[in-house]
């Protein structure tokens, strides 16, 4: 079979000219750069609109009768303690954004009360002793219930600070407090310790997000595009287009330009929605810093997203598009009427969103992504560039696996190319048949 | 340098399509390809143009087989037009023409060239769902011709214009014949046939029933036509006395016979003569195309047969009873 590469580009050219200035291509593209940007500013927007992140105000009243302790530094330190515990040897030097809670002492309660009222402040603490009572007693003023969490950690704070009092009255010098609360010496130990180390929470936590996106984003390439390649080649059929363009053009080159052409409007598309979302992922703190004022953290990649997972990514994307598009093109070929595409490409979708979900589910701890199912999925070209993607983003599979995996993928994809041109030889000239298993066998066959 | 069928076969799962077709078009000839509805004429031109394989017999152009035959030598207006709807006409037109190699840049003054002789320039920037029918297969002829083709096949050209157009079309037809295109079109138009063609070559059943130059086939049937009008009379009753004689079409200004070759026509002008009617019109020919179309497509008992032993495969003495015609001569072994 000659390739005649001036029609394959012409096929190509058409297909991306002609799907690219649709009007529904025009919109999509816009709304997915909407909800790109949307996703990454998302913390950015709801601190803007919400106020989220600005500094709320938290004021203590400390009655005479309970002075002597340090309410406020205790309180502040609680209150602004960061969610993840950063362990380890880091000693996290970007703590450069101001306190979450500003924590000060008042002395007008009534005026307090009145702040909490209206909201300028988000609680006020009062703080005393009972006449003839040994422990201090703790008020929290707020608007919010016992379950939010200001007043759980409030109620933390009054914990330790009552602690405090009782160690100071008992005669246990503040100097030997410290001492008294020193965290112990404490490590976990790997079962296997030939096992790789376990990842840092933190880390691995990021490695699942990027892997889960990106199988995210590599489903609906698929999924999308797949459909426009199937809906393009029953166009074709459908107003009889296709056999003006046999004349010239042999089906093997109709087929290999249309997912070149499909192919290429889709990264256009990709590129167009993700370069703004990972340019303002980038520089958020610069934008932060630019929207709510503030200084900004030094640019770095997010969390999880590494070089090798990336270039992992654009191989899987291509070779695993590829594989799915001449697929989904062949099978439409065998239809003749727009309304059978979605029954005749339900294998493919099925297999994929099978890939897909196997590779969501193992990402969020559902599914044990080192069980031996998900690894030995995680090679087979359908479902490779879900799971070899998600493993590889957590951490658990090595450059060599996801190699190999490309490699088996990158094999199978003239084998599917093979199959997908028969069917479409043979399919593009058949009309009103129904297609059956019977005839797609006979289609390989050659008949 | 002529394009030569020698026994193409084709089947379609049961049903036999092609049954060892065989004719040559001369080059720079206009042929006209003739055949009833499933004849056969579009599996021909698909085969021809390499979109489908023949399961047995070849086709060479100028010697050289059509698969080794470089794509642009064709062009074809398949039966079934096609257009992409959502597609603007010029657009359309310079991809149709980068499929077959011409230039984009000459594409588009070619295509703009043919829009302007067909009287639609202005239909360059419209979405071909937007144009009416006729307008749309103006297009298409254009789609077929943009790459100046040696070799033209045609799956009926004219059918669905309005005379105007016709007439544009027949005129761009000619002229690619004086610039030493070869034609093949098939039409049910029989009167075109007569204008256009030099040879004809009539199918049936995947046969090919007669071929040959146009006036060799008119003459070859053993039949001559005589056209008689008669004043006064228009229905003319006791021609079916005179022996030999067949009315084939009565009408209001001339009556139409069919004499055998046997009987001599002046037997009918006695006759009217001999009845004291004033003669205005009296005139002998071959049969026309359209006659011969009919006599050899329009009654043919093995018909049924053919298809109905074909389907049945090997299934054999069954196959017969549908009609009560003798044995089936339209199966193959």
């Amino acid at each position: 079979m000659t390739l005649d590469r001036g029609n394959v580009i012409a096929v190509a050219r058409r297909e991306y000219l002609a799907r690219g200035r649709t009007r529904t291509f025009r919109l999509t593209t816009i709304v997915l750069v909407i909800a790109g940007l949307g996703i990454v500013l998302a913390p950015l927007i709801l601190r803007a609109v919400f106020g989220e992140g600005k500094q709320t105000r938290i004021e203590v009243s400390i009655e005479a009768s309970s002075q002597g302790v340090a309410v406020i530094p205790t309180l502040s330190a609680v209150l602004n303690a960061p969610l993840i515990p950063t362990t380890g040897t880091g000693s996290s030097g970007g703590t450069t954004s101001p306190p979450t809670y500003d924590v000060v002492g008042v002395t007008d309660e009534a005026a307090a009360r009145a702040r909490v009222v209206a909201g300028d402040t988000g609680g006020l603490l009062v703080v005393s002793r009972p006449t003839g009572g040994a422990d201090l007693s703790f008020e929290f003023i707020t608007k919010q219930t016992a379950t939010d969490r200001v007043p759980q950690l409030v109620r933390q704070a009054a914990a330790a600070i009552s602690i405090q009092d009782r160690l100071n009255r008992a005669g246990v010098p503040p100097a030997q407090q410290g001492t008294l609360f020193a965290p112990p010496t404490y490590s976990i130990a790997a079962a296997d310790p030939n096992a790789p180390p376990a990842l840092d929470p933190s880390q691995q936590a990021g490695g699942f997000a990027a892997g889960f996106v990106l199988a995210i984003v590599l489903f609906m390439a698929i999924v999308l595009y797949g459909q426009w390649i199937a809906y393009s080649v029953v166009e074709e059929k459908s107003s009889r287009v296709m056999e003006v363009i046999l004349g010239a053009a042999s089906p093997f080159e109709l087929l290999f330009g249309k997912v070149i052409g499909v192919g290429a409007l889709a990264l256009t598309q990709y590129f167009v929605v993700f370069v703004p979302a990972v340019l303002a992922l980038v520089f958020q703190p610069q934008i932060a810093a630019l929207v709510l004022g503030g200084s900004a953290d030094p640019v770095s990649l997010p969390a999880g997203l590494s070089v090798p997972l990336l270039l992992a990514f654009g191989l899987f994307f291509v070779f695993g598009f590829a594989l799915y598009a001449v697929l989904y093109a062949g099978a439409a070929a065998l239809v003749s009427r727009t309304e059978d595409i979605n029954q005749i490409v339900a294998p493919m979708t099925l297999v994929s969103t099978a890939g897909y979900l196997v590779a969501v589910y193992s990402s969020t701890g559902l599914i044990d992504a080192s069980s031996r199912f998900v690894v030995i999925m995680s090679y087979v070209p359908f479902f490779s560039p879900y799971l070899m993607l998600s493993r590889l983003g957590a951490g658990r599979a090595g450059p060599l696996e996801a190699i190999v995996a490309i490699v088996i993928l990158a094999v199978t994809v003239p084998v599917a190319l093979w199959v997908a041109a028969r069917f479409y030889a043979a399919g593009v000239l058949m009309y009103g048949q129904r297609p059956s298993l019977r005839l797609m066998v006979r289609v390989l066959r050659g008949g | 340098m002529s394009l030569v069928l020698d026994h193409l076969t084709k089947r379609f799962g049961t049903v036999l399509a092609l049954d060892g077709i065989s004719f040559e078009v001369a080059p720079g000839e206009v042929f006209g390809f003739l055949g009833g509805n499933g004849a056969g004429k579009t599996t021909t031109m698909r085969i021809v143009l390499d979109i489908l394989k023949a399961d047995s017999g070849t086709v060479t152009w100028a010697g050289t087989p059509t698969s080794d035959v470089p794509h642009h030598t064709w062009g074809y207006l398949p039966e079934e037009r096609g257009l992409y709807p959502r597609m603007e006409v010029l657009e359309q037109l310079v991809f149709f023409a980068d499929l077959q190699h011409v230039p984009r840049r000459d594409a588009a003054a070619r295509a703009r060239h043919w829009l302007e002789r067909f009287q639609i320039p202005e239909y360059e920037k419209r979405r071909a769902e937007e144009l009416s029918k006729g307008n749309q297969q103006k297009i298409q002829f254009i789609a077929a011709v943009i790459h100046e083709p040696p070799v033209l096949l045609m799956d009926e050209p004219f059918v669905g214009l309005d005379p105007v157009n016709v007439a544009l079309l027949k005129e761009a037809f000619l002229e690619m014949r004086d610039r030493g295109t070869t034609i093949v079109f098939s039409t049910h138009q029989m009167e075109m046939v007569e204008e256009l063609c030099e040879s004809v070559v009539l199918i049936d059943k995947g046969h090919v029933v007669l071929g040959g130059p146009i006036r060799e086939v008119r003459r070859s049937t053993g039949r001559q036509v005589i056209r008689l009008a008669v004043e006064g009379d228009t229905e003319m009753p006791w021609l079916a006395s005179v022996p030999g004689v067949r009315v084939i079409r009565p009408g209001q200004d001339y009556v139409e016979l069919d004499v055998d070759r046997e009987t001599d026509p002046e037997t009918v002008l006695r006759a009217a003569l001999d009845r004291g009617a004033r003669v205005t019109q009296f005139l002998i020919a071959d049969p026309s195309i359209e006659e011969i179309f009919i006599e050899k497509v329009g009654r043919r008992p093995t018909e049924e047969q053919h298809l109905v032993g074909a389907a049945s495969g090997r299934s054999g003495p069954g196959a017969g009873t549908g009609t009560g015609a003798s044995a089936g001569t339209g199966a193959t072994s």
